[in-house]
């Protein structure tokens, strides 16, 4: 005779109706985040195209006299400013990202040469950043950029210069604190590659009579190109589209496509050009997206045909 | 003695600049906020270095500010809300993602998923666009709905690679024993996905408390959190006071740090 334990917990009164919810493993319980990412992101994004190719008034924050209109479309293409301003933020986030990986692949290759104590410390020094506000960690760069800065402070006691050099508010100070942010992003889906990677295939290399460099260059460099690839992107997407570093270490009067949607909303209320210029700055980003992953993909697509 | 040939020469100082290069970006991610650190503790009224004397008086003086006091308050409503909200729809939908037995799991997991890749300033944008086009003005409420949107997507795909690499077993291991999906989930699956729950939660904390993109559109006029607030104040203040609320704001960075090691590891972070 087979005895059949009771179940632990007795049956409630509720619990039918939880299980008929979830055992058709049915979408139901998914339902509630649906409708919430369809009315705050889906909706929004329909009405921002929308106000693109309208002609409307703003009366006390409120949106009125929609009408359809190409007007702001074309006054943005054909306005040389916007051209000025997306070469500006495309020439900077391209910067930071092959920046980016120029630093940021020599740490992953410390990771994948290192024992389990290396291999943590990057780990926190990775993770830690990107738990810490931007904003405090561009304040950071003002500090040590500044006219009485860490770094001109260093330079003047050791003699290399009289007078205070001027990097914050130049394109420079930009350039550094993009970099610095955006590093650890970079050094992630690195690190993640790294530690999937079999040992065996560097011993194998070395054992061919491969050198240190060799084996980085046809064995490790190859099989990290998805990382590549991820980090690439996820810079890029970040560094295009932020505006805390631009505004705060670029000074008032740089202007990246960011930081001119930012004063489009909040000071100049020219709602219909910062429309325009949102669908325009995540459009480019996605053609450049693309870009990376094709770039990305063809690499991979030759390592495998290498490896069969 | 014989020395190395070339290329062994060659490959030792290139082995060597790229390991200097990988220790000089390391120091590159820590070093700024070292600096903040210190000068937090500064007795001079101005940022300068290196610093003279040592004080906590500027931590005092960011809690004596009542703008700041409220703009963390806020923040922190903001950054509980948002966490709750994603944990409420967020685990449902990745056990839907994971486990549902549909075609369309993969569309459903794209559909949350893209929120996040979509750049912050766009939604924040987006999102005030929408508001002010049905007449509802920005307000804490706003900006707690808009970030959960942005970060849902961190808390989903955390439980959801913990999922994929729970036992199936397990679960039907209590099915044979006659438990139902109710009860399975409630006293298998759930402590199962306990750890995954607890790190998504300090992911989503931080962005809702920290988020400057989206919060930027959508924060109420009168309650400004502490990224609006003090990005006003870095650009008009040159007191160590701003470095003293960095400093706070590291502490919490650590202390998350330490939440995430100790439930899914910081291996678990890259998954």
């Amino acid at each position: 005779m087979v005895t059949i334990s009771a179940p632990p917990d007795k049956p409630r009164r509720m619990d039918w109706l939880f299980d008929k919810l979830l055992s058709g493993q049915g979408i139901w319980p998914a339902v509630p985040a649906i409708i919430v990412l369809t009315v705050v992101a889906v909706i929004p994004f329909v009405m921002l195209l929308s106000l693109g190719v309208s002609e409307f008034s703003v009366s006390r924050g409120q949106i009125i006299d929609q009408t359809f209109s190409m007007r702001h479309v074309t006054s943005v293409l054909t306005d040389q400013l916007y051209w000025t301003t997306f070469q500006r933020s495309m020439s900077l986030a391209l910067t930071t990202t092959a920046i980016c990986l120029l630093l940021g692949y020599p740490v992953a290759y410390v990771f994948l040469i290192g024992g389990k104590w290396t291999r943590r410390m990057i780990l926190i020094l990775t993770i830690a950043p990107l738990l810490t506000s931007g904003i405090v960690r561009t304040y950071a760069w003002l500090v040590i950029l500044g006219g009485r800065g860490v770094l001109n402070t260093a330079m003047m006691n050791i003699g290399l210069i009289d007078q205070p050099l001027r990097i914050v508010n130049t394109h420079w100070a930009v350039l550094i604190g993009m970099v610095q942010i955006h590093l650890p992003v970079m050094i992630l889906p690195l690190i993640a590659v790294m530690s999937r990677h079999d040992r065996k295939l560097e011993e194998a290399s070395a054992n061919l009579g491969a050198t240190r460099m060799g084996t980085l260059r046809n064995v490790v460099l190859p099989l990290s190109a998805p990382g590549i690839g991820t980090g690439a992107a996820l810079v890029f997407t970040l560094s295009y589209t932020t505006f805390v570093v631009p505004q705060l270490l670029g000074g008032g009067n740089y202007l990246n496509a960011a930081t001119m949607i930012y004063e489009q909303v909040v000071y100049s209320l020219e709602w219909s050009k910062a429309s325009v210029m949102s669908m325009l700055l995540m459009s480019s980003c996605l053609v450049v997206l693309v870009g990376i992953a094709l770039v990305t993909n063809h690499f991979t697509g030759w390592t495998r045909g290498r490896q069969g | 003695m014989k020395f190395p040939d070339r290329s062994a020469l060659g490959d030792m100082l290139g082995t060597g600049a790229i390991v200097g290069m990988g220790l000089f970006a390391l120091f590159l991610l820590v070093a700024p906020s070292i600096i903040v650190l210190i000068i937090s503790f500064d007795t001079r009224a101005f940022v300068s270095f290196p610093p003279q004397g040592f004080t906590f008086d500027w931590y005092l003086r960011v809690f004596e500010q009542r703008v700041l006091v409220e703009a963390m308050l806020n923040s922190l409503q903001v950054g509980i809300t948002v966490t709750l909200l994603c944990i409420i729809m967020g685990v449902p939908t990745a056990l839907v993602c994971v486990r549902g037995q549909f075609r369309g799991t993969t569309a459903l997991s794209i559909f949350v998923l893209v929120p996040h890749m979509v750049p912050g300033i766009v939604l924040g944008v987006a999102v005030l666009f929408a508001a002010a086009a049905i007449g509802i003005s920005p307000s804490i409420g706003l900006q707690s709905i808009s970030i959960t949107v942005f970060v849902l997507a961190v808390m989903v795909r955390t439980l959801m690679s913990r999922l994929q690499r729970m036992d199936p077993a397990l679960e039907e291991a209590a099915a044979n024993l006659g438990a139902s999906p109710f009860q399975t989930l409630r006293t298998v699956t759930f402590p199962l996905l306990m750890p995954a729950i607890l790190a998504g939660a300090v992911f989503t904390f931080i962005e809702g408390f920290d988020n400057i993109s989206v919060a930027i559109f959508t924060h109420g006029f009168r309650d400004r959190p502490l990224p609006v607030e003090l990005l006003a104040l870095v650009q008009t203040t040159n007191t160590p006071l701003v470095a003293a609320v960095s400093g706070v704001q590291i502490v919490l960075a650590i202390i998350a740090l330490i939440v995430v090691a100790a439930s899914i590891g910081l291996e678990g972070v890259n998954e």
